[in-house]
């Protein structure tokens, strides 16, 4: 009898095992990483595909292809939307875009309307990464980006010199080396909404140094900044004529 | 033959599991009556009682599996599904909701009349292509759902709630993002189109 009730109890356990071996595979998300915030949160802790797409040399022909996914929302331009709803990938930094796509996909940062076109199987692995960053790197930025009211310039002006300038460079450059991402002609709206989730700590790859940096930035402060680092002009031959229309998906 | 006791019960699971799963899988069209499915989704699972409720025929299993969970744990309580279908699903478990959306991704969509209007263009250029697919057929995920023939007034209200946020389960965290991008008067366009696909 003890040896039928074992019997049935192992069944039960293994039945639940297999259950659960079936309702895996493919459909499973990667482990969260640690967030900012998490004890033994490192910035930029490198590694896995950030470390891997670096190393590759890149294929244009193929981030051409690979491009097309994210052209649906960011632009065949890589101008975004002027509403902020899709970030300007135009003139971002090589490192600055590999680490967030690969942060983006291995869930160190969230974003559930991107991850879906993030996923190797829609975009392939490390090598896509890298050929996508490259490609990105070709396109010319938008002559107009979205901007705040312009009312309070020459109060973000100081504040950006003061708080920003150190790692964003004098005129919002940001610095490749150091995946710092530029700022300059970046939609306005999209700057504050990330700016604030940097502030709150829901951007979870966020740089620690800079939430404590903005800790104390009122809400006339932020606006005040973040609209006048949008309204600097990046260096000419960075910009695109007006209008533009990428000849590579016509 | 001498089979070590502690050995045979495991021999004896690895039966019982085997011969567990499948029967589970073919029951989905018998738990589909027995549950009182039928009364409001129909018994082709594509004719609904009143306006407004979904078609399930054909659409995907992972999804429907999520929507009938979040329903019972009170997720998802949007429109009638807090007050109608919660109780019916309490009476549901896990296993038999999987079952019964495994059944429903197998039974064939209803195919639309053609196609309407300006919601076409809408539904190219609002972004919902890219994640629900051509046609509103081939979603990116299998968390998402397959819309292209979906009831035309069901689908005006998703897209409604998950916009004002009464509706806020599972992934429509990916969708609520963009739904700024589409104004009152063009939800109307978009459902028509995705009604009638053929």
């Amino acid at each position: 009898m003890k040896t039928i009730i074992r019997a049935a109890a192992v069944a039960f356990v293994a039945t639940a095992a297999f259950g659960t071996i079936a309702l895996a595979g493919p459909r499973d998300k990667p482990a969260q990483g640690k967030s900012v915030g998490d004890k033994d949160y490192q910035w930029n802790a490198g590694g896995g595909e950030q470390d891997e797409a670096l190393h590759l040399k890149p294929d244009l022909k193929n981030g051409r292809d690979v491009y097309e996914v994210c052209a649906a929302c960011h632009l065949p331009e890589g101008w975004g939307l002027t509403d902020g709803t899709f970030p300007q990938l135009a003139g971002q930094h090589n490192k600055v875009i590999i680490k967030q796509l690969a942060d983006i996909r291995a869930l160190n940062r969230d974003n559930p309307t991107m991850y879906p076109f993030a996923l190797p199987d829609q975009i392939g692995g490390p090598q896509a990464i890298a050929d996508v960053a490259a490609y990105i790197g070709t396109l010319k930025m938008n002559p107009e980006p979205g901007m705040g009211d312009g009312k309070d310039l020459e109060h973000g002006k100081k504040l950006y010199k003061d708080n920003c300038a150190r790692c964003h460079g004098d005129h919002g450059q940001g610095d490749n080396a150091k995946y710092y991402p530029r700022l300059e002609g970046q939609h306005y709206n999209y700057l504050v909404r990330q700016y604030q989730w940097i502030k709150e700590g829901k951007r979870r790859n966020a740089n620690p140094d800079m939430i404590k940096q903005i800790q104390w930035m009122t809400e006339r402060d932020t606006k005040a900044v973040l609209d006048y680092v949008s309204r600097i002009k990046p260096p000419a031959d960075k910009i695109g004529p007006k209008g533009w229309k990428n000849p590579d998906f016509e | 033959m001498f089979v070590n006791p502690l050995i045979r019960p495991l021999a004896v699971a690895a039966l019982l599991a085997v011969a567990a799963a499948p029967a589970l899988a073919a029951d989905g069209k018998q738990l589909f009556t027995d549950k009182g499915c039928v009364a409001c989704h129909g018994e082709d699972a594509n004719t609904p009682l009143d306006v407004g409720y979904p078609r399930l025929a054909g659409q995907n299993a992972e999804y429907a599996f999520t929507q009938m969970k979040d329903i019972k744990s009170g997720a998802r309580a949007n429109g009638l599904t807090a007050e109608t279908m919660k109780p019916i699903l309490d009476e549901v478990s896990e296993p038999e909701m999987r079952a019964l959306a495994d059944y429903l991704a197998t039974l064939p969509r209803l195919a639309g009349t053609g196609p309407a209007g300006a919601g076409k263009k809408l539904y190219m250029t609002k972004t919902c292509v890219a994640c629900h697919g051509k046609d509103g057929l081939k979603p990116v995920l299998k968390t998402y759902p397959a819309i292209g023939g979906q009831e035309k007034a069901y689908l005006l209200t998703q897209m409604k709630d998950i916009k004002s946020g009464a509706r806020k389960n599972g992934a429509t965290n990916a969708m609520q993002p963009v739904m700024h991008l589409v104004t009152e008067a063009e939800i109307e366009p978009i459902a028509e189109f995705l009604a009638n696909v053929k």
